[in-house]
């Protein structure tokens, strides 16, 4: 009897990777992702991207590598290549957002909309709701939040621009492509003051790799300030706490108290 | 030189529609669609309408933007009184679908519309309303002009369009004004600790029929009802009730502050349909807000 459970359990294994493998097959269309994994998916096949999520990095400070300051945890960047392309009077525009990043990124100092893909990266959870044709991710930080139509729509043409962008949502395959336009030039991609214009153009990949993790790239266009397009790359972390949920982290209020507590001074 | 506070609340028409395809067949009152999870589908772009507290024996109200008190900041002359215009009109545009006549709005409850405040904060809620204007402190600043999370359904975010969504197990709020959203969570069970405090309070939800019933609480004390009812407290409990009717939500809410008041009180209004093909809009509030700097100037430096 012994002997014979090796083969069977093997038999029972192969079984299992065939309709493994065989699931996703179906659903799956653009082939980038190796079909091992079991996603879950919403009622309409597509990956369930809803819940709580969050990065494990210290790109809100920098999105290159840096080494630890007071107050500044060290990391390796998430920019593929490490430099970023700058065109010569953004790089030195870029160095003295630098000096200046205590008082003048309007995230930290003034607790302005942090944009995309910065919104992604603060510190702080984020919760993507998924319904067929109209999705929404709510950020912690500063109560964010965007709406991604996920229905065909085509940007919207002629409003003014914006702190969060425009998102228009599809699928390709199992990633989820939303292509972001429609910024204003008031937010920076991190405190050290990588920064862009009202040119810029984010395409961002959310491709879930396995229930509890999202590989997420954000493909950075600005032709007013790049030389090139470049491209950040970070995973996604589940929030997998069985009480997971947003709080309310109110920068703004915060802020107020601070600064106005002893009002009236004029 | 002060400038005038920018803000931006705008409802954008166009020609692409933000309706699902689930909810484009008429919902018939009596049966909904049902979503995969079972959930009477109500999602859907829509403005809000009735929730108004209009009170017996109101207060004097000194921040009426209305206001012809000749000491008020809102008449100092230069245009800029502490709290400007900043809401947009869109609500307007888009309110195709009135709530049903016959359906009263409002205080529904008492009667009478004479709500149950314990005298002595009611007297302390009427001194209040005189110390905002001029503000006497920070704390007297209207909580919407500081760009604070509205808490609940009043104020003036009703101008403002609202998107539903309801993933499996929630149902998501998501307020055009001051980019505000709101999660009600349809499987858990309990409140949160009484240290965490929200602005939106916490929102624990259940469908009876086609009426979505909502339990709230742990809200932080930093909630207006309206520009007469300037504040709530901690213990500020609502139920409300969400019943799906056709191209609209029937909306009912029951107060209850037992620091503030006697007893419960009621408020009855409705969320109609969008009448037009639109998106939301972002409304940016504290990026283009000057209101603290225009009433007490810029602060000294650390």
């Amino acid at each position: 009897m012994k002997k014979s459970k090796g083969p069977i359990i093997l038999a029972f294994a192969a079984g299992l990777m065939v309709c493994l493998a065989e699931i996703p097959a179906t659903a799956q269309t653009a082939g980038a992702r190796p079909a091992t994994v079991s996603l879950p998916r919403a009622a309409d096949g597509k990956p369930n991207l809803n819940g709580v999520w969050q990065v494990l990095n210290t790109a809100a400070w920098d999105i290159q590598d840096h080494t630890g300051q007071l107050g500044v945890p060290p990391g390796l960047g998430v920019v593929e290549g490490i430099e970023i392309p700058y065109q010569p009077a953004a790089l030195a525009k870029k160095q003295e957002n630098f000096a200046n990043r205590l008082t003048a990124d309007p995230t930290e100092a003034r607790c302005f909309l942090p944009g995309v893909p910065r919104a992604t990266y603060m510190p702080f959870p984020f919760e993507i709701v998924q319904t067929p044709n109209s999705m929404a991710i709510r950020y912690e930080f500063a109560h964010a939040v965007r709406m991604v139509p996920v229905n065909g729509s085509k940007h919207a043409e002629g409003i003014p621009p914006t702190w969060m962008g425009d998102s228009r949502g599809r699928w390709e395959g199992d990633t989820l492509v939303v292509d972001v336009t429609n910024f204003n030039d008031q937010t920076w991609f991190d405190h050290a003051g990588n920064f862009h214009s009202d040119a810029l153009h984010v395409v961002e990949r959310y491709t879930m790799t396995n229930p509890d993790h999202v590989l997420y790239e954000a493909t950075i266009e600005d032709p007013k300030v790049f030389a090139r397009p470049w491209k950040m790359t970070m995973p996604l972390y589940r929030r997998v706490d069985k009480n997971a949920r947003l709080l309310e982290y109110e920068c703004v209020f915060y802020l107020q108290e601070e600064r106005y507590k002893n009002a009236p001074f004029k | 030189m002060k400038t005038a506070a920018v803000l931006i609340a705008m409802v954008l028409l166009a020609s692409t529609a933000i309706a699902q395809s689930t909810t484009s067949a008429p919902v018939n009152a009596s049966t909904p669609a049902r979503l995969s999870d079972g959930q009477p589908n109500m999602q859907g772009l829509y403005t809000r309408s009735g929730v108004k507290a209009l009170e017996a024996e109101p207060p004097f109200n000194p921040i009426d933007p209305g206001d012809k008190n000749p000491l008020s900041v809102s008449n100092r002359g230069d245009g800029l009184g502490p709290y400007p215009r900043i809401f947009g009109e869109g609500g307007n545009v888009l309110r195709g679908q009135q709530p049903r006549a016959q359906r009263p709005t409002g205080i529904v409850f008492p009667a009478n519309k004479k709500l149950p405040w314990r005298p002595e904060e009611d007297a302390k809620r009427r001194q209040f309303l005189l110390d905002m204007n001029p503000p006497k402190d920070l704390r007297h600043i209207e909580l919407n002009s500081r760009c604070a999370l509205p808490g609940l359904f009043e104020g003036e975010d009703g101008n403002n369009p609202y998107t539903i969504l309801q993933p499996p197990g929630q149902v998501v709020i998501i307020y055009d004004y001051n980019h505000t959203s709101r999660v009600i969570d349809l499987n858990r069970r309990e409140h949160p600790g009484k240290n965490i405090r929200l602005f939106m309070g916490d929102s624990l939800g259940h469908w009876e029929g086609n009426t979505l019933v909502v339990d709230t609480t742990n809200f932080n004390g930093r909630v207006a009802y309206s520009r007469e009812i300037p504040y709530l407290s901690e213990d500020l409990h609502t139920v409300e009730r969400f019943t799906v009717v056709e191209n609209a939500i029937d909306y009912e809410v029951t107060i209850e502050d037992p620091k503030l008041f006697t007893g419960p009180w009621k408020v009855a209004g409705a969320f109609s349909k969008a009448s037009k093909d639109v998106e939301s809009l972002e409304f940016a509030c504290a990026e283009g807000s000057q209101t603290l700097q225009n009433i007490f100037g810029t602060p000294p430096a650390r």
